[in-house]
């Protein structure tokens, strides 16, 4: 009997004696992992959500949206108003200084904008900046910036990745130096950085807490942990308080566990395949054919991938965008499961034999895996090729792939503009190249008025639906799994407000 | 002596040269270095400056000759990823896979060696079958899926030891075991044969018969002769060992310098990875050198050969 | 990666002692019977896998994800239970072996040419060419395998071929080793002189007269390099740059498996133990060619 509880213990482990209570509650340290090794901790030179979370602790932003209502509140800033189409003029906070020391003032706003814009300086996160123009001195506490054209989304990214850095510090020791030691104005002071593995937030006392509250726990203590079982291990070990993204099979299971809440989230996150519409992974591509685009979303099951392999709120789309974005019309073109039609359309495409292709992926290799034995069922047989992101995204932006299946969390971002916009702009991801669709866009990115932007959006949306340019899967949920004694609410952009976390 | 010596290291020198060379071009052939480096919708033109500024237009010789003068004083250039030097990088991480890999060396020689010489003691004893049931299980059983099976019972189930990581002393325990339980194989294996062999010779009889303390011939006689050949086979296992690390640190994650390389691998970041090939590789020519010496040191018949 | 060249190259000397003292020392050596039982075993298997299989080891069915074995009270329709994506696990393992047996094979079979060219070579003229192949030898062993295989994948892309080729042009250096030592060995003899003196071509006394010598030492090392391209292709695998899904290998089911890791750890134990029953099984048999053939008194 008892060698048949020991090799149960290797088949089924039922975790018999870990213990949870050692977690962070009596040191008052919230010991987190983040999967990915960030490259760089200045959140202008990395586009991981890990970066998002690190800018929104240790820096903070213009402007600031209140997750609950929605509505901009001011941050670092007091007043906004749009001087013209293209001129916003800001009113800044007096008072506040950074975590070394130097005060904040106009200087470090016109700074930091004019330094992400300027190409040389090969900041990463383009997508979130490049409607800046410029920024300019009006006083010692007032700014204006100027765009490029008309853009009504700005407030969105003023208050969200767009983060002030100090500009003595920041030109003083360079990114380089601002990797290994970066200073914000945040909730939290960044206490120690080993890049990639280890980052120790100590919470700001003196921090000015407008928009957001001060931090209600003293330390923060993130550690690099690639792989998720590692994670739950060390979640049950007592090493870990908060996992975030946790698979909906382990989720479950650590459910009924009933030693850890775990809690599904919505979020903004959307999967897509991506379909080489242009041919710019080769000219005789089958994806350039529409009948083919159109075969690969019918041959796709997402209803019953959600319900089988994704659960909690996670929910089918039918648009390039998330629902909960503004201008994210569902379109009226939606392709139901349905091989055979699928087979027909390959068949009339001229592939009646279908076809082989290679299929890209970065994350969740069990959908991946699910989409391909689904496009073998109608005779396409996709070969899988695992990649880091970084990797799928240079190859993209290079050369194209038939195939990838990719996610977008729009930086928690609602606005349609930091998705559609983001891909079918003529950008280096724009597998479509579709120069109808961009020119909507471009309207619609640049329209003040709101129904104007509404029926641009829509019209692409609808463009992009009928021309399956995307197979537009699904939106993500995500299951937060934690310790007894932490107490945090998840919000659908999926930002984990360090400062909002405390203790039971 | 000296000139054995000197032979070996020029030996060495032209072994880590040919070494470096396969390295750079292994990895010259991944693609176009100026297209990650400009960034992501970089124009031709920005593309063909970078190319220009970093000098990758140039013949493949003379990129190499610059890449290996730089690398000789310790500049492999900067991370792709990372934007910070590679050197800073590889010498933060180097000192985790040092460590257990000189962790797993020591318990796959103190595993090994007692079990190796017990085993030549009492040869076809139950002690010489369980020596040979641990040298066997241990070149079969695939040290990733050890080291998962390990993680589930000892700190899942038994909560004793952390299941990634070096917070603790104790993170390093799995990793040593998986690392040292490959190496052990083969070094028990030789010491059983060296001590065979040593306690047939004559020397050893007549000191048996001459009442001597069993004990004592077995360690401090016998094994001081069987063990040259295993101190050398040590030191060529910790080559190998800091290079197959990648696996258990990927496992453990230990964020030593095999993860490191595999890290990098994924992520396309080339001259980190050309460094750690190259660092690697020297480890293992570094103790294939002294291995060599110590031999030729402790046992002078080799120094001609 | 056990790398004892002098030791196992000194036990191969000896021409071939006839074939019923052979059969009688195999009789009597259960490690080698046991080796060649199992490894037999699961040759058959793989080779029948059509046959054998339950199911389609590629199909899916998302609905019965992760059924328990019959052992864990699972139902009879699928023995071993099915992988998260619903596939029927006893049918990919019997498929996986397949994978692993052809990839430790082949790849055997080219480092073994690669190895045995270079080894005969340098034991049979000594000198520069001797010196030669111990610089290449040194060369590949300073390359670090697992690291070297990871880059390579990773730049062509995770095929069976490429997977296959990069083993097979890793793995050649104990082939060399050996070899090499043994023709040395062999060269000494009297009939390699005789054959010389007689001006039989050269390709002649290698093929005709070293080769056959040495035949032992090389069917033991083919065994054991062969259990050396399982585990590293596993390896590669489990780290996600080997053979790419959703091609059934053990090393690939593990990595997919670990996903469950705390939940459903039968997911790795299966194929766990199926590849360490392989691995031991071949290098069981391994040793044991080598004491048969290895000459009276040695052990």
């Amino acid at each position: 009997m008892r060698l048949i509880n020991a090799v149960a213990a290797v088949l089924l482990p039922v975790c018999l004696f870990s213990s949870t209570a050692l977690a962070g509650k009596a040191d008052d340290t919230l010991n987190i992992a983040f999967s990915k090794e960030l490259e760089h901790v200045d959140p202008y030179y990395n586009t991981a959500r890990e970066g998002i979370l690190l800018g929104g602790s240790v820096w903070d932003a213009l402007l600031y949206r209140d997750p609950k209502t929605g509505d901009y509140v001011g941050n670092l800033a007091t007043g906004w108003t749009w001087i013209d189409d293209t001129t916003l003029e800001l009113t800044l906070r007096q008072g506040v200084t950074f975590h070394n020391g130097e005060p904040f003032d106009a200087d470090d706003v016109v700074f930091t904008l004019n330094y992400v814009v300027d190409p040389k300086n090969g900041t990463k996160s383009q997508a979130n900046t490049n409607w800046i123009k410029s920024a300019e001195k009006v006083d010692a506490f007032k700014v204006r910036i100027h765009t490029n054209g008309p853009f009504p989304a700005a407030l969105e990214y003023l208050a969200g990745p767009i983060i002030i850095q100090p500009n003595e510090y920041y030109t003083k020791v360079g990114q380089q130096g601002v990797a290994l030691k970066p200073i914000g104005t945040g909730p939290y002071r960044m206490d120690s950085v080993e890049p990639g593995k280890h980052f120790v937030l100590k919470r700001n006392d003196a921090y000015f807490a407008a928009a957001k509250p001060k931090a209600a726990i003293g330390t923060v203590d993130i550690r690099t942990v690639p792989d998720a079982n590692t994670q739950m291990a060390e979640l049950f070990n007592g090493d870990i308080d908060l996992v975030w993204g946790v698979p909906a099979d382990q989720a479950d299971k650590m459910a009924k566990m009933g030693k850890f809440q775990v809690i599904n989230a919505p979020t903004m996150r959307v999967g897509y395949l991506s379909l080489d519409a242009a041919g710019r992974s080769g000219a005789e591509n089958p994806m350039t054919d529409l009948k083919v685009r159109q075969a690969v979303n019918h041959a796709i099951n997402r209803q019953g991938i959600v319900d089988a392999l994704m659960k909690g709120t996670s929910a089918v789309i039918n648009s390039a965008c998330s629902p909960v974005q503004f201008g994210c019309e569902q379109a009226a073109t939606t392709y139901a499961y349905d091989p055979e039609k699928a087979k027909a359309l390959l068949a009339e495409a001229g592939y009646p034999q279908g076809f082989a292709m290679d299929f890209y992926a970065y994350r969740d290799r069990p959908l991946a895996e699910a989409m391909i034995g689904m496009l073998a069922e109608v005779g396409i047989t996709a070969k899988l090729n695992y990649m880091q992101y970084s990797a799928l995204r240079e190859k993209r932006i290079k050369e194209g792939t038939p195939i990838s299946f990719m996610t977008w969390g729009s930086n928690s971002i609602a606005d349609v503009s930091a998705i559609t916009s983001a891909f079918f702009r003529m950008g280096g991801e724009d597998d479509a190249r579709d120069p109808d669709v961009a020119a909507l866009l471009e309207k619609g990115d640049s329209s003040v008025a709101l129904d104007e932007r509404k029926t641009a959006y829509t019209k692409a949306l609808t463009t992009i639906a009928d021309k399956a340019y995307w197979v537009p899967l699904w939106i993500y949920s995500s299951n937060y799994v934690m310790g007894a004694d932490v107490s945090f609410t998840p919000t659908p952009d999926e930002l984990i407000r360090f400062y909002d976390i405390s203790w039971k | 002596m000296l000139k054995f010596i000197s032979m070996k290291l020029g030996l060495a020198v032209l072994v880590a040269l040919t070494v470096s060379f396969i390295s750079f071009i292994l990895l010259y052939m991944a693609g176009d270095p100026a297209v990650s480096i400009a960034g992501e919708g970089a124009t031709a033109e920005v593309i063909a400056a970078v190319r220009e500024q970093y000098g990758f237009n140039r013949p493949l010789l003379a990129q190499y000759f610059e890449w290996l003068m730089r690398a000789l004083s310790g500049d492999f250039g900067m991370s792709y990823y990372f934007k910070t030097p590679v050197s800073d990088m590889v010498a933060a991480r180097l000192p985790v896979t040092m460590t257990i890999g000189a962790l797993g060396m020591g318990f796959a020689l103190v595993l090994a060696i007692p079990m190796g010489v017990l085993a030549a003691a009492f040869p076809n004893s139950w002690l010489d079958r369980l020596a040979l049931g641990i040298a066997v299980v241990g070149q079969a059983i695939p040290s990733f899926w050890f080291g998962l099976i390990l993680i589930v019972i000892f700190s899942v189930n038994l909560g004793l030891v952390p299941a990634s990581g070096t917070r603790h002393w104790t993170g390093y325990i799995l990793p040593m075991i998986v690392l040292g339980y490959y190496a052990t194989p083969a070094i028990m294996r030789l010491t059983r044969a060296g001590m065979l062999d040593v306690l047939s010779a004559d020397y050893i009889r007549t000191a048996r018969a001459k009442g001597l303390n069993w004990r004592s011939i077995l360690f401090k006689h016998a094994l001081r002769n069987a063990i040259i050949p295993v101190v050398s086979l040590a030191a060529v296992q910790l080559g190998f060992m800091f290079g197959g690390s990648v696996v258990v640190e990927t496992i453990f994650a230990l964020h030593g310098a095999g993860f490191l390389a595999w890290e990098s691998i994924s992520r396309n970041d080339l001259p980190t990875m050309q460094a750690l090939i190259l660092i690697f590789s020297m480890f293992y020519i570094g103790f294939t050198l002294l291995a060599d010496i110590l031999n030729a040191w402790l046992d002078p018949r080799l120094r001609s050969g | 990666m056990s790398n004892i060249p002098m030791t196992e190259a000194a036990t191969i000397t000896a021409p071939p002692s006839p074939a019923r003292l052979l059969t009688r020392k195999a009789l009597r050596h259960r490690g080698f019977l046991f080796g060649l039982v199992v490894v037999g075993f699961i040759t058959l298997v793989a080779v029948f896998a059509p046959f054998l299989a339950p199911h389609d080891p590629y199909k899916q069915d998302l609905l019965a994800r992760m059924a328990r074995p019959v052992f864990l009270g699972g139902d009879w329709k699928h023995i071993l239970g099915t992988d998260a994506l619903g596939r029927d696990y006893l049918s990919r393992m019997l498929y996986g072996a397949r994978v692993s047996l052809m990839i430790g094979f082949v790849a055997a079979m080219i480092s073994a040419v690669i190895g045995t060219t270079l080894g005969i070579l340098g034991g049979y003229f000594g000198g520069k060419v001797d010196a030669a192949v111990m610089f290449i030898v040194s060369v590949r062993l300073a390359l670090p395998a697992t690291l070297v295989a990871l880059a390579v994948v990773a730049l062509f892309g995770g095929s069976l071929t490429v997977v296959v080729l990069v083993l097979g042009f890793l793995l050649w250096d104990r082939f060399a080793v050996v070899m090499r030592s043994a023709t040395m060995q062999v060269r000494q003899m009297d009939y390699i002189a005789a054959a010389e003196v007689l001006g039989a071509s050269l390709p002649r006394i290698l093929w005709k007269d070293v080769l056959p010598n040495v035949m032992n030492a090389l069917i033991v090392i083919i065994t054991l390099e062969m259990a050396h391209a399982i585990i590293l292709e596993a390896a590669l695998s489990f780290l996600g740059l080997g053979v790419q899904p959703p091609t059934p290998s053990w090393g690939l089911m593990i990595s997919e498996g670990k996903e469950m890791l705390l939940f459903e750890s039968w997911l790795i134990t299966i194929p766990g133990i199926a590849l360490f029953i392989l691995l031991l099984a071949i290098n069981v048999l391994g040793d044991g060619i080598r004491d048969i053939t290895a000459p009276e008194g040695r052990n």
